[in-house]
């Protein structure tokens, strides 16, 4: 039997990791297999990934997937900055990141808003539960108001909807999913990983030990029935041209993408057009107020330059440049020192 | 009002009306011209030094040159009318100028040495007394950073606070280039944890902190040396950082490069420690020397060959036996690993097994004391004596001499200094306090926290002739301050 190779001609072994850890049936592992997945199918190549994440249990997951990938598994709420160092000393790196919701909606808000801002070129997985899975079931600032937990008080707090702050930031990607649908995240991932800027997926991910009773808004059976979704999703790589695909006109809607493949979003229910912010904001309104989960991509913006295109730094990644470049001349000194000296 | 005090020398010299006499309009203006040239006329300072500091003051503008050389004028004249100088035991004299010293501060000589070191990443929150050093650093990019393109070596990214700037640090290091940032002590306290971090995972950062008067926002305008146990220990869990201590403007700019390779030689976090006085004044600089040697980058393997030729490779694996592993870089392919702050094994794999982690954390310990003989080695100036020692660090060294000639003075005795320019300390701060019968730690803060270090790492049969000399009140080191308690400790001490 031959092995499937991907564009770059590796098996999907190459993009797979270490056995999980976390409770069975978590959605965070299913995020994990999408990740998996897409990185094959999209041929990235596994060396010049960066998994980054923080603390939690979504952020021990890059152990479970890219095993030929460095990776970072950093402090809590931090991986936006330790992010943002290591692009700026190796720009080829694609940045593959996971976070929760306590990571980046609480400890980490302000890293999260500040990489935002800055159109860091990465792809940013919330894998947004509610809770803290990690600590064992304290409620998270996404927890929805009035929820209530298998044991414990009721939320009293409005939550914290992550993609409607990035769509008024101006994240440049912006793209709501849950972790049992595994075709539209598989699509929205692979866009977000051709995507250049920050790409955020905010992918409801119940958690089944602490947040799992019937009516907690993130719970598997309330997502499922309760998830509208904005299109239907087709990627279609750089490599698989699109030119002889039938296209029935007026249904679908193409998004062309950094690297040159598209998102295909097949019109279903209203129109949403994922250049409008203030129809992104409308949506996720109006699904708040209906008790709904909206996904798909709700904003994208593919003309704002990035953190690193901002800096004007060479091609080279900065860790690859020679040391007699990266360290100035001895001429450069004694100008300097002859300036200081009043003798220039 | 007539002074009546009797270490003045009384002059009464009628201003106000002088000055008006030369100009009506501009009398108020012009009168501490007019003093200055009361002062150059006692004190017998050349007039040609004058002209030629008004001439560089006002810059082209022939009227108010005239008019300043004017009251300088009328001022001289006045004393030698009026004042017997013979009377007046002061004068100026010209000195010897080495045409080779200017005036530079450490914050900038930071920043440039930073840029020689290859620095690749410049990561900061404002905070006084340390935004002029990124300042500077941010300055020079333009002029020796940039490529034949005109595109840059070194990123600058204001951070959104402390937190960020360390972790932009850290990601730099993991990521293979040279990272940095200048930050004060409640900066350093927010970083704290992030620092843990890459001690841990073992990855080379640079953090300079220019201390201000703490605790809290303190005196943010103010200096002192209270930042060293927090930067020496900072974070939480058993840690140690190298903590770099330069006393003159050469050694900021040395130690802004050499923080580089020692942090990546060390694959650690390292401290460069200033203070408010070394960073923002203006201090003598005879020159900044181009680095002697190449970039020491460390055990970074960046071929599949260099992996290969290491046996029974793990990037937390001393194979070397000097407690400082080999590692590669993501982007390389090389062995990748998931780094992390939590407890792993040689091959970087999550531990939580007493003896991986017992085993790993006395290796860690083991890097630390073998950078002892190599770090910046204290500078020694031993009398024969050998009867007291002095031990001190940083903007210390401004003000020793004078404490030096004070004890000489009072005391009659000559004194032998140790300047330590490094933590963890050197065995040569044993031995010369091996070598004194009574040794006295000069500092800047209350506590005497380097005083406590040696406390803590010295054998026990040395402790009981080391004391401490510490004072702040958040200005910088009086001398006088020092020699009082100086004697005071060498009263005790006889008693
Ligand atoms: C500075 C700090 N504070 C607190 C913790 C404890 N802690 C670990 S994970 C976590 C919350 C994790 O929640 P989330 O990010 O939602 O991840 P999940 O486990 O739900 O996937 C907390 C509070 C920590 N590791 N570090
Ligand atoms: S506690 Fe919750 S979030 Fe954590 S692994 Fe278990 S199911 Fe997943
Ligand atoms: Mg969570």
């Amino acid at each position: 039997m031959s092995i499937k190779l991907n564009v770059i001609d590796l098996p999907k072994d190459d993009y797979t990791g270490g056995k999980s850890t976390l409770c069975p049936g978590c959605g965070h592992d299913q995020i994990s297999t999408v990740i998996i997945n897409s990185a094959w199918e999209n041929g990235l190549k596994p060396e010049k990934i960066a998994k980054m994440s923080g603390i939690g249990c979504s952020s021990k997951t890059p152990a479970y997937f890219l095993g030929k990938s460095h990776g970072f598994n950093t402090v809590h709420g931090r991986m936006p900055a330790v992010t943002t160092g290591a692009a700026m000393g190796n720009r080829d790196l694609t940045f593959l990141a996971v976070s929760g919701d306590g990571d980046s909606a609480s400890i980490g808000i302000g890293q999260f808003i500040h990489a935002v801002r800055r159109n860091l070129d990465m792809v940013y997985v919330l894998e947004n539960n509610g809770v803290y899975g990690l600590t064992k079931g304290q409620y998270s600032a996404t927890a929805v108001k009035g929820s209530k937990k298998k044991k414990g008080a009721v939320n009293k707090f409005q939550p914290i909807d992550l993609c409607k702050l990035a769509v008024n930031l101006g994240c440049t990607f912006v793209a709501r999913s849950f972790s049992g649908s595994k075709k539209q995240l598989t699509a929205l991932m692979k866009a977000a990983m051709s995507h250049k800027g920050f790409a955020l997926i905010d992918v409801i991910s119940p958690c089944v030990t602490f947040n799992n009773n019937d009516e907690s808004l993130r719970s598997y059976t309330y997502v499922k029935d309760n998830d509208v979704e904005l299109h239907a999703y087709d990627y279609i790589p750089t490599y698989s041209p699109i030119e002889g695909v039938e296209v029935p006109e007026g249904e679908f809607h193409d998004i062309t993408l950094f690297d040159g493949s598209t998102l295909r979003l097949e019109t279903i229910g209203s129109d949403h057009d994922p250049t409008d912010a203030v129809a992104a904001m409308a949506a996720l309104h109006n699904a708040e107020m209906e008790d709904k989960h909206v996904t798909g991509l709700l904003y994208f913006d593919p003309d704002t330059s990035t953190a690193i295109e901002d800096q004007c730094l060479v091609e080279t990644p900065l860790a690859e440049v020679s040391d007699d470049v990266m360290r100035p001349s001895a001429s450069s000194l004694e100008v300097l020192n002859a300036r200081f000296r009043g003798k220039d | 009002m007539p002074v009546e005090r009797d270490d003045c020398i009384v002059i009464g010299v009628p201003m106000t009306k002088m000055a008006r006499g030369l100009n009506p309009k501009l009398g108020r203006m012009i009168a501490n011209m007019m003093y200055v040239g009361l002062l150059a006329e006692i004190l017998g300072l050349d007039q040609g030094k004058l002209t030629k500091a008004l001439a560089q003051q006002f810059k082209g503008k022939a009227r108010a040159i005239e008019l300043n050389l004017e009251a300088i004028n009328l001022g001289r004249a006045f004393i030698s009318e009026n004042v017997d100088i013979s009377d007046i035991p002061f004068r100026i004299e010209a000195r010897d100028v080495d045409d080779d010293v200017f005036l530079i501060e450490g914050n900038e000589a930071v920043a440039l040495g930073s840029h020689y070191g290859g620095v690749g990443l410049l990561s900061w929150y404002p905070i006084t007394p340390s935004s002029s050093l990124a300042e500077a650093l941010i300055a020079y990019i333009p002029e020796i950073r940039v490529d034949e393109n005109g595109d840059h070596l070194c990123a600058v990214i204001q951070a959104e606070d402390e937190l960020a700037a360390a972790g932009m640090v850290v990601g730099g290091g993991w990521a293979g280039s040279r990272a940095t940032t200048a930050t004060s002590g409640p900066g350093s306290s927010l970083m704290s944890e992030c620092i843990g971090l890459a001690y841990f995972a073992e990855i080379p950062s640079v953090i300079w902190d220019i201390n201000r008067t703490g605790p809290s926002t303190g005196l943010p305008t103010r200096t002192q040396q209270g930042d060293l146990t927090m930067l020496y220990e900072a974070s939480h869990g058993d840690t140690a950082h190298p903590v770099l201590i330069p006393g003159n403007m050469e050694e900021c700019f040395e130690f802004g490069w050499k923080a580089f390779d020692i942090a990546e030689r060390l694959q650690t976090l390292v401290f460069g420690f200033s203070d408010l006085d070394l960073g923002m004044n203006r201090w003598a600089c005879k020159g900044f020397e181009y680095p002697e040697t190449p970039m020491d980058r460390g055990k970074v393997l960046r071929t599949q060959a260099e992996l290969d030729a290491i046996e029974n490779y793990g990037r937390y694996r001393d194979v070397d036996g000097d407690g400082i592993p080999y590692r590669t870089l993501p982007g390389s392919g090389l062995d990748p690993i998931l780094y992390r702050g939590t407890g792993h094994d040689e091959d970087g794999i999550y531990s939580e097994k007493p003896e991986v982690y017992q085993a790993l954390m006395m290796r860690l310990k083991r890097k630390m004391d073998n950078c002892r003989t190599w770090l910046p080695q204290p500078v020694l100036r031993e009398e024969d004596e050998k009867e007291v020692g002095i031990i001190y660090f940083g903007s210390m060294e401004n003000s020793i001499q004078e404490i030096d000639d004070i004890l000489e003075d009072e005391i009659g005795r000559k004194v032998s200094q140790c300047r330590v320019r490094s933590l963890p300390l050197s065995p040569v701060v044993e031995q010369f306090i091996r070598d004194h019968e009574t040794v006295i730690v000069l500092e800047i803060n209350r506590d005497g926290q380097l005083y406590g270090i040696l406390r803590r790492e010295l054998p026990n049969d040395l402790i009981g002739r080391v004391h401490s000399a510490a004072y702040s009140d958040g200005l910088p080191p009086r001398a006088r301050h020092y020699s009082e308690l100086i004697k005071g400790v060498l009263k005790e001490v006889a008693e």
